[in-house]
């Protein structure tokens, strides 16, 4: 009965998804811990630490759907929130090494200490305390995009402009971070990590469990995203991204939906990094290029923009695709990739969730159509055989 | 039915069938070489050369009858010059290929990047690069130089044959630069150099704009004291600035640029005619020679069927680094990580400027410190050297927080950062 | 008075003889002073080199210059040194001294007699000393400029007597000043060296206050408030210059701004294509002034200060080329699609990228500048170089070919037509499928020509169009899209702002600075410093 609330409320495709997340949060753990590696179904620490990293990659091609494919405001720096939710949990993980660096500063990170710092700054204080780097990785992204909207959609900056200064935006940020004197380590970025709430960063088992927490993490999201579609509040904002000045002549307050649309994001593109992080073992300003905001507009639309499901398939298998294409084309996969781009916008304009979708609702259409057709058919029939 | 469902089972399934794949080719009857080298993105254009090298020395080796009786076999990735996909791409080699050394990387923070990896899975890396030391890991083995095999050196020189009072320290803002600064600055002060005869300037990576800082530098060099510059500044930004250096007519005569990251291959890009006299540290040169060289230098021409191809130092790192890790493996009997990491610490394989390398116990080799000034023919010619080998140092001795400390990984101790002061091993949190 | 004529007779012959004997004695001397250069340390080799000037004998002069070259040989076998000249394989041995052509020699049996900045400073100095009476007025502007350089007090006297015997004024000023440099480290009396420094501050300029700076450490007490006053004015000067020096940097980096971006005002700007690719045009661009470079090398060396020349057209065609095949393969399906064709354009610059890297490798390409695009010159405190003037020069007459395009031909007016309302301009008659793809292709084609301009300042990598690409899309946003003009403004004032904070922020600050004032700059005007206005605004 429950599921067919939540089935309702969320649409079955959205149920069905998170109901294969779920699964694979307990499932994949669990092979890997449980099964010995020569065995059939074992899945070994290399897949689960991968695909750990495509759902925050899926995570953040999501919270970008929700902007772009349902608001119509297209983020050329999303990739910065994921970043500072990274480094909000970089930040931890560095405190978390304590005397255990090259140099053995109980309080320093190594990069400090090499580069003559005497106390921590103000920024890192606190970041000792797991929940509290784990608020800031949502309380600073959603912080920067309320910043950043509040000024941008009251100016009613829409369109191209909005996306060049969003790119402007995560450049900015790059430099920033790059500076050795900004206190966040420089083009290194923060890395060397030992644990995590005491577990070690390193272990299956901490794999595993961060593998389950994305998928969950994913599993929420889309939820929330769903929840947040399927509202009033949702049909406003695909009515801001399909006629903008109608919805404010309709008495909205178009600003603000856009603006909630873009917090919720960020927030989720911060959950996102925090999740990445540990699982890859670095963060450094290179999240913050502007090519990788760009990225991730690439999977979300090869996935399907305005889906939901879309950007979560698209994440997966173009970084899938990089995946395996760098190993096994490595002087060639960038042709295959660029051909990809090419081919899905040619040929796929709505993604390929979105292109399914289409066609299966055009065979029901055709079907009804040809049901109603055979009808028609049918009463035009009788009278003929009337007459 | 959801098509992720399907999507991530076909990816999946490609994957393993991948894995499978490369799986039926570990049987025993090759060894496996990584090569982690950029292949695309802004590195591509230093790294790739380093994967045509590797590919040459294992084409070599296999000649000669491969290793232990076994042909050599390189498995190539592209890492993209994504720092992450690094990390991601050596899991890959070590744990999937099933490689049983992997030469790679490049800038400091692709191999941050890949460390743990290595550390975790005990796999080898050799790391052919520069860079600013600081860093001793039991996986890795540094044949690049540390600071003290390069920017010291080339320092003494100026002072000694050039004499400079006056220093510019410019680089690229990241760490190899900001560490070799500090340490040189450290370095000068000890030597008599006032603070205010100085200035140190970082710009961005591929900063293409040199107008203004070149200007700096006249400013600063006209100050009635001989200046010279130390340019650490990072490969790609290094063309515009030789050329607003040339066309501003700041000569080697008057300002002697001496860098740390230009080599042959950089000056390919170059018209070196204005530039003649700027010198460069390295610990080899394309020009030095000897019979090796002639020979490497031989082969590598034939092998990238490309006369103009020119050679460079981390080529030469990496040619020291396999030699190394054939004659371990050799000594070892055996390709297993552990035995190898043992039987690396003490040899001794000739090296291309005419003398022989040898691995120490802290992961870095000895080599020796050529001064070479530009030739209007992109080479270098070398104006000095030092009269033996130079031992890296991987902690520097001009740091306060690192001059205290050691790296052994020789049996009883095996650390990568002891301190003689407190007599501990600070990596172990003790 | 006859014995005195003998005897004055007999003077003069034995002075005849003496000089005779020291003449081949010298010539001698001369000789062995040379081979000895051959086995030197660089130490003892500059001792060497101030001997040999000491000498001043004009003689040296073509194995001093050789020496400085690196064309100056030691045969092994006998240990005498040679000037060469590459003959194939071999040398061609030319005698140091009387340039004789003494036949070939395999190169195995020379060795280079090295040298380093040390040497070339030594013999740059003594060169000049040598020179300063040459009758070409070039070479002697030349000596006396080494000497003003490198002063020294033995240089003096020389200094003096070519003074004296100058007629060239332009020669003559840089000798004044010479001599005054000289005067300063010579131990002349103080009122001497009074004047000179008069003579150094009227001069004025970056080199003056070097010489003043260099002085002041060794001067007496008397000397330094001359001298201190002197540094003084001449720094007020400069930092008058500096002021205006920030302006021309940053005018030149506007200029590398416009030609960066302004082929995406007209692909992006005027056509509504986020061109993700326009970097790679730009790269192509310089390719292809390097494929111009390496055939005029080969076939017709003699061509090479026209390479330029010659690769723009080419540029412009490869480009434009590549362009119109973009344009009717992909991009003419996306239109009303404007995000799309990011994906798309993004995915063929990846494609570009790779294929240059496939075809001509990943390392940096040579593209050499033509003799009237290297070095600079002074104007008034400024250092102007050629190739950033000729690329100003440039910008703007690209700017001007492409406003005179759009405004005042047929095709520009239906350019223009297509973009402000297509289906109004197609019930017109024009076929508008092809406007968009010649409009595509002179964007594209644009892009190439900027590249040209790009190869003589920057990296020819693939990667060349990656480092432009951000920084078109803020000027074209910040000029506002659509507008020509909003490009030109927005490239010359994003570079002088850039250039003026620089000084003060720092390169990296100073750029962050930049784009987060264009992000301040948009909440103003959102739609860049020359809108667009008019209902079609919101399409």
């Amino acid at each position: 009965m429950i599921t067919s609330f939540l089935a309702k409320a969320l649409g079955r495709n959205i149920v069905i998804t998170v109901a294969i997340l779920l699964a694979l949060a307990a499932l994949v753990p669990a092979l890997n811990l449980l099964t010995a590696p020569d065995h059939p179904l074992h899945v070994p620490t290399y897949i689960v630490s991968l695909f750990g990293k495509y759902l925050t990659y899926a995570l953040l091609a999501l919270a970008l759907d929700l902007v772009w494919g349902f608001c119509g405001i297209l983020s050329l720096g999303h990739a910065a929130f994921f970043a500072l939710g990274g480094y909000a949990m970089g930040m931890y993980l560095m405190r978390q090494i304590g005397a255990r660096g090259s140099y053995g500063n109980p309080l320093l990170p190594d990069f400090m200490v090499f580069l003559n710092w005497k106390e921590l700054p103000w920024f890192w204080q606190g970041f000792d305390m797991f929940w509290f780097a784990a608020l800031m990785a949502v309380l600073v992204p959603g912080l920067l995009a309320f910043v950043f909207g509040w000024f941008a959609f009251r100016s009613r900056v829409n369109g191209v402009y909005l996306s060049i200064i969003t790119q402007a935006m995560t450049f900015a940020l790059l430099l920033a971070f790059f500076r050795n004197d900004m206190g966040f380590g420089g083009n290194n970025g923060l890395t060397d990590f030992k644990d995590i709430l005491g577990f070690n960063i390193q272990s299956n088992g901490t794999r595993s469990a961060l593998f389950a927490a994305s998928a969950i993490a994913l599993a929420l999201s889309l939820v929330v995203t769903s929840g947040i579609v399927r509202s009033k509040y949702g049909k406003i904002l695909v009515g801001v991204r399909d006629a903008e000045s109608r919805t404010r002549f309709l008495g909205y307050r178009v600003e603000h939906m856009k603006l909630f649309a873009f917090v919720v994001s960020a927030m989720m593109a911060g959950v996102a990094g925090a999740l990445y992080v540990p699982q890859v073992g670095i963060i450094n300003p290179g999240e913050f290029e502007p090519a990788n905001s760009i990225e991730v507009v690439i999977w979300t639309a090869v996935g399907g923009r305005g889906t939901l499901i879309g950007p979560i398939v698209g994440a997966i298998l173009v970084n899938g695709g990089k995946s395996v294409f760098t190993a096994a084309f490595p002087e060639f996969w960038l042709f295959a990739l660029g051909g990809l781009f090419v081919l899905v916008t040619l040929f796929l304009p709505r993604g390929i969730v979105g292109t399914a979708r289409q066609f299966f609702e055009r065979r029901k259409e055709y079907r009804k159509a040809k049901a109603v057709e055979e009808a028609r058919a049918f009463a035009a029939a009788e009278p003929q055989a009337a007459e | 039915m959801s098509i992720k469902a399907r999507a991530t089972g076909a990816l999946l399934a490609a994957i393993l069938s991948t894995t499978a794949f490369h799986g039926a080719f570990a049987a025993d009857d090759t060894i496996k070489v990584g090569i982690l080298h950029s292949l695309s993105g802004t590195m591509a254009i230093s790294e790739t050369t380093l994967k045509d090298a590797m590919l040459m020395l294992i084409e070599e080796q296999n000649k000669k009858g491969g290793l232990l009786g076994k042909q050599l076999e390189a498995v190539v990735v592209d890492p993209a010059s994504d720092w992450p996909l690094f990390a991601e791409k050596a899991r890959e080699l070590v744990s999937v290929n099933k490689v049983s050394a992997v030469f790679g990387c490049w800038t400091s923070v692709s191999r941050k990047s890949v460390l743990p990896v290595f550390e975790e899975l005990n796999s080898i890396l050799f790391y052919p690069v520069q860079y600013e030391g600081e860093e001793s890991q039991r996986n890795v083995f540094y044949t690049g130089a540390a600071p003290n095999q390069q920017a010291i050196p080339a320092v003494d020189y100026l002072m000694e044959n050039e004499s400079v009072e006056r220093w510019v320290l410019a680089g690229t803002d990241y760490v190899y630069p900001r560490t070799t600064n500090k340490i040189l600055e450290a370095y000068l002060i000890s030597k008599g150099v006032k603070p205010e005869d100085i200035m140190i300037n970082y710009t961005p990576f591929g900063h293409s704009d040199w107008q203004t800082i070149v200007s700096d530098i006249k400013k600063f060099g006209s100050a009635g004291k001989k200046t010279a510059v130390v340019s650490t500044i990072n490969g790609d930004a290094n063309v515009p600035f030789y050329k607003e250096l040339g066309n501003q007519g700041v000569k080697a005569e008057d300002i002697p640029v001496v860098a740390f990251s230009v080599g042959e291959e950089e000056l390919a890009g170059l018209d070196t005619g204005p530039l003649v006299g700027h010198l460069a540290a390295w610990n080899y040169f394309q020009s030095v020679d000897n019979p090796a060289n002639a020979e490497f230098i031989k082969t590598w021409k034939a092998f990238t069927k490309n006369d103009k191809r020119v050679t460079n130092d981390p080529m030469e790192a990496h040619y020291i680094g396999f030699n190394m890790w054939l004659k371990a493996v050799e000594k070892a009997g055996t390709t297993d990580t552990d035995a190898v990491l043992d039987a690396m610490i003490g040899v001794s394989v000739p090296n291309l400027s005419g003398g022989y390398s040898t691995m120490m116990p802290n992961h870095h080799i000895t080599k020796p410190v050529l001064i070479g000034e530009i030739q209007a023919d992109g080479q270098f010619e070398t104006v000095w050297e030092t009269p033996g080998l130079v031992v890296g140092d991987e902690w520097s001795d001009f740091l306060a927080d690192s001059k205290d400390l050691i790296a052994d990984w020789r049996a009883p101790m095996s650390c990568g950062n002891f301190n003689v002061a407190t007599g501990k091993c600070g990596g172990k949190g003790s | 008075m006859h014995t005195r004529l003998i005897h004055r007779f007999l003077q003069c012959l034995l002075v005849a003889l003496c000089l005779m004997a020291t003449d081949l004695r010298a010539a001698d001397d001369l000789r062995s002073m040379v081979n000895a250069l051959g086995g030197g340390s660089f130490q003892q080799n500059q001792k060497q080199i101030e001997a040999l000037a000491k000498t001043g004998d004009p003689k040296i002069v073509p194995a001093l210059e050789a020496l400085a070259e690196g064309d100056l040989y030691l045969r092994k076998a006998d240990g005498i040194v040679f000037i060469v000249r590459p003959a194939g394989a071999n040398f061609r041995l030319i005698d140091a001294l009387t340039g004789d052509d003494l036949g070939e020699e395999a190169k195995a049996g020379l060795e280079k007699v090295k040298v380093n900045n040390g040497l070339r400073r030594t013999i740059r100095g003594a060169l000049g000393g040598l020179t300063l009476m040459s009758p070409d007025v070039n070479v002697r502007l030349q000596a006396a400029g080494t000497i003003l350089r490198t002063p020294t007090a033995d240089a003096l006297d020389g200094l003096e007597i070519a003074l004296a015997a100058e007629t060239d004024g332009a020669v003559k000023a840089v000798l004044e000043k010479a001599r005054a440099a000289a005067i300063l480290v010579s131990d002349r009396p103080v009122e001497e060296k009074k004047a000179a420094v008069a003579t150094v501050v009227q001069t004025g300029g970056r080199d003056s206050l070097s010489l003043l700076s260099g002085a002041l450490a060794s001067a007496d007490e008397s000397l330094r408030p001359d001298i201190e006053a002197g540094i003084r004015q001449i720094e007020d000067q400069l930092s008058l210059w500096a002021g205006a020096q920030n302006i021309w940097y940053g005018l030149s980096l506007g200029s590398v701004l416009l030609l960066a971006a302004i082929g995406l005002a007209i692909t992006f700007g005027v056509m509504g294509i986020i061109n993700m690719a326009h970097g790679e045009m730009v790269m192509l661009g310089a390719y292809t002034t390097f494929v111009v470079q390496a055939y005029i090398r080969a076939a017709w060396p003699g061509l090479f200060e026209w390479s330029l020349a010659i690769a723009l057209p080419l540029a412009f065609l490869v480009t434009g080329a590549v362009g119109l095949v973009m344009e009717r393969g992909i991009i003419r399906f996306l239109y009303g699609r404007p995000l799309e064709t990011l994906l798309a354009t993004w995915g063929v610059s990846l494609i570009l990228q790779q294929a240059v890297r496939s075809i001509f490798g990943p390392t940096n390409q040579e593209v050499a500048n033509p003799s009237w695009m290297s070095g600079a010159f002074e104007l008034g405190g400024l250092t102007v170089t050629w190739n950033r003037m000729w690329i100003i020069v440039f910008s703007l007459a690209v700017f001007a070919f492409l406003l005179f395009l759009l405004k005042k031909t047929p095709m520009g007016l239906q350019m223009r037509a297509v973009t402000q309302n297509r289906r109004m301009a197609s019930s017109m008659g024009i076929r508008t499928p092809w406007v968009d793809a010649l409009t595509f292709a002179l964007g594209s084609g644009i892009a190439g020509i900027a590249g040209v301009a790009l190869s003589q300042i920057d990296n020819v990598s693939p990667n060349l169009g990656q480092g432009y690409i951000i920084d078109s899309f803020m000027v074209v946003v910040f000029g506002g899209v659509g507008n020509l003009w909003g490009t030109l403004v927005g490239a010359f004032t994003l570079g002088i702002l850039n250039k003026v904070l620089e000084p003060y922020a720092g390169a990296v600050l100073g750029k962050i600075l930049v784009l987060v004032l264009i992000i301040l700059f948009i909440q103003k005007r959102p739609r860049g410093l020359f809108a667009l206005k008019g209902r079609a605004v919101e399409a």
